[in-house]
């Protein structure tokens, strides 16, 4: 809670006022975060599906912070220069290699929104897997017509780029970290933040990739 | 009895300002003019709903918060109409589009929300765990009926909120930041879905708060929810967002929470205000 103090001096600092009336410490960086975690913002305690709690889903990493510091501006060349960097560290490659999975269980994964939503209803992970949510940014099966347009359209994408190593290891890192070749891009970083396992990854690519996958027909 | 012929009445425009500020005007005529004014796809994006938006069932809400407005009620026995909603005590008229604003009262900025709960406590006497204010969501809820019928007499009205008080920039402020911040398994922040104009998410067109006309309808709460079949209010709005983007639960009413709706009101200056609307 806000701890108010009556103040009738108009006269005083911004900055004075925000420590006598907002009593924000040290301990958070901008009053923003000290409105979140200090002042009662969010139930920081609930419990999350992976295992921690809100106050850690609230709490930036490196890419985070540096991303929403631009506000509504485009990336500059140092921010891009670390978020890259950033990104590449973070790339882990699946042990044997990309491989393609089941483009129709990738189809799924595509289409599902569920998972990792906290608050006043939660996902139970354990009754349904969580999805990547593909369609509320991309466009994939041309029959399809409810198609977010935050992110590029995707149909054809193997047919048009073909299944070489170069570009399924490119799609990889794209899915696991998109801010190796888009710093402070919009897409969620399915691998790193792991949204998405493994064997979910190599599915949404052979929808992406496989020829019979109705993304290239 | 309430109904759109109050919201006629010969009302001086505070805020000559924007032309198409209009307290006189309909909401349906009020986005009408937004829509004759910007080539905007989210606000024309259904075409049901702008036909049914003189039908609106946010009117029957409205007509029953304007009883329990008049109405004694609480231990206390008090009507509401001794609540300072900003611009003195019982005046609604354009009063929601200046908030949320600084109350010298509790030292605070608050909105509409945090402010109706205010006076219910220190007016009418009740207590938090009273379902009148514990209350906060659907249309049979008081909360909701009372704020559907304060927010329909700013209708047409431009988005004025003062940012005379260092504490109302300094909301604003953190408000702003909190748009922008990026967190949780998705990375996501408010920018990401409302940042650019014509994007979609599925079929949804997300309203671009760089664009005051078409913000202006996105704040424009309490609004009839057709998907919901209810009354939904900023806060809701707010709720449902931070849900969405995987950030957990924030909490009514909190400073964060009027940080944020004093951001995205300050957005929408100067455009009238569609209240109550009507919207997906
Ligand atoms: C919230 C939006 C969003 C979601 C959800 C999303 N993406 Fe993206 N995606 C983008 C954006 C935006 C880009 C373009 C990169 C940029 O310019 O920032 C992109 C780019 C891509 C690319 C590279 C396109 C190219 O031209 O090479 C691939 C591949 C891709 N996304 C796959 C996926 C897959 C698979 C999923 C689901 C598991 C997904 N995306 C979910 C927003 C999204
Ligand atoms: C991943 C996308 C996404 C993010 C992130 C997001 N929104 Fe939205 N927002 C939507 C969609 C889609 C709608 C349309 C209504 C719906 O389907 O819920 C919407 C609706 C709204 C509306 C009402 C407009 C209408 O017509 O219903 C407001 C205001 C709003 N969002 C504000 C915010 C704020 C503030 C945040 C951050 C705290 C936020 N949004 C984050 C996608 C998003």
């Amino acid at each position: 809670m806000i701890k108010h103090k009556n103040y009738t001096t108009p006269a005083l600092t911004l900055v004075a006022i925000l420590f006598a009336t907002f009593s924000y410490t040290a301990v958070a960086d901008s009053l923003s975060d000290s409105l979140i975690f200090e002042q009662g913002g969010f139930r920081l305690s609930q419990k999350t599906q992976e295992g921690g709690t809100v106050k850690d889903r609230l709490t930036q990493d490196g890419i985070q912070k540096v991303c929403s510091k631009l506000g509504a501006a485009s990336v500059d060349s140092n921010t891009a220069a670390s978020v890259t960097s950033m990104a590449r560290e973070s790339i882990k490659k699946p042990a044997g290699g990309i491989k393609l999975g089941d483009w129709k269980k990738g189809e799924a994964v595509a289409r599902s929104g569920y998972g990792f939503r906290v608050g006043h209803k939660t996902d139970d992970h354990s009754k349904r897997e969580a999805g990547g949510n593909c369609y509320a940014c991309h466009q994939l099966d041309p029959n399809e017509i409810a198609f977010g347009t935050l992110g590029p359209s995707l149909t054809g994408y193997g047919k048009l780029r073909g299944t070489g190593e170069p570009i399924l290891n490119y799609a990889y890192e794209v899915i696991y970290n998109p801010h190796v070749y888009f710093p402070c891009t919009h897409m969620p970083r399915f691998g790193h933040n792991n949204v998405l396992t493994g064997q979910q990854i190599s599915d949404v690519m052979a929808y992406l990739f496989d020829s019979a996958s109705p993304v290239n027909q | 009895m309430f109904n759109r012929t109050l919201l006629v009445l010969p009302v001086v425009l505070a805020f000559a300002a924007t032309a198409s500020a209009d307290p006189s005007m309909a909401p349906e005529e009020v986005l009408q003019s937004l829509i004759d004014k910007v080539d905007s796809k989210y606000l024309t994006q259904s075409s049901q709903n702008i036909m049914m938006m003189p039908d609106n069932p946010a009117y029957w809400v409205a007509e029953e918060g304007e009883e329990l407005f008049m109405e004694k009620r609480g231990p206390k026995n008090a009507s509401l109409e001794g609540c300072d909603f900003g611009k003195g005590p019982g005046v609604l008229e354009g009063a929601y589009t200046e908030m949320p604003r600084y109350f010298a009262d509790t030292g605070k900025v608050m909105d509409l929300e945090s402010r109706l709960v205010h006076c219910m406590m220190t007016l009418q006497g009740f207590s938090k765990k009273d379902a009148a204010i514990k209350k906060r969501h659907g249309s049979g809820s008081d909360m909701m009926k009372l704020q559907t019928y304060i927010g329909s007499l700013s209708n047409g009205y431009a988005w004025n909120p003062p940012m005379d008080h260092p504490m109302e920039t300094a909301m604003r402020d953190a408000g702003k930041e909190l748009f922008y911040r990026r967190a949780g398994t998705l990375d996501f922040s408010c920018n990401t879905c409302h940042g650019d104009t014509g994007k979609r998410i599925r079929a949804s067109v997300l309203p671009n708060i760089n664009v005051p006309e078409e913000w202006t309808k996105a704040i424009s709460w309490p609004a009839f929810r057709v998907g919901h079949d209810n009354v939904r209010s900023s806060q809701h709005r707010v709720r449902g967002c931070y849900w969405q983007m995987r950030q957990g639960r924030i909490e009514a009413t909190s400073d964060a929470s009027i940080a944020l709706i004093s951001y995205w009101t300050d957005a929408a200056r100067g455009q009238p205000a569609i209240l109550p609307d009507m919207k997906r």
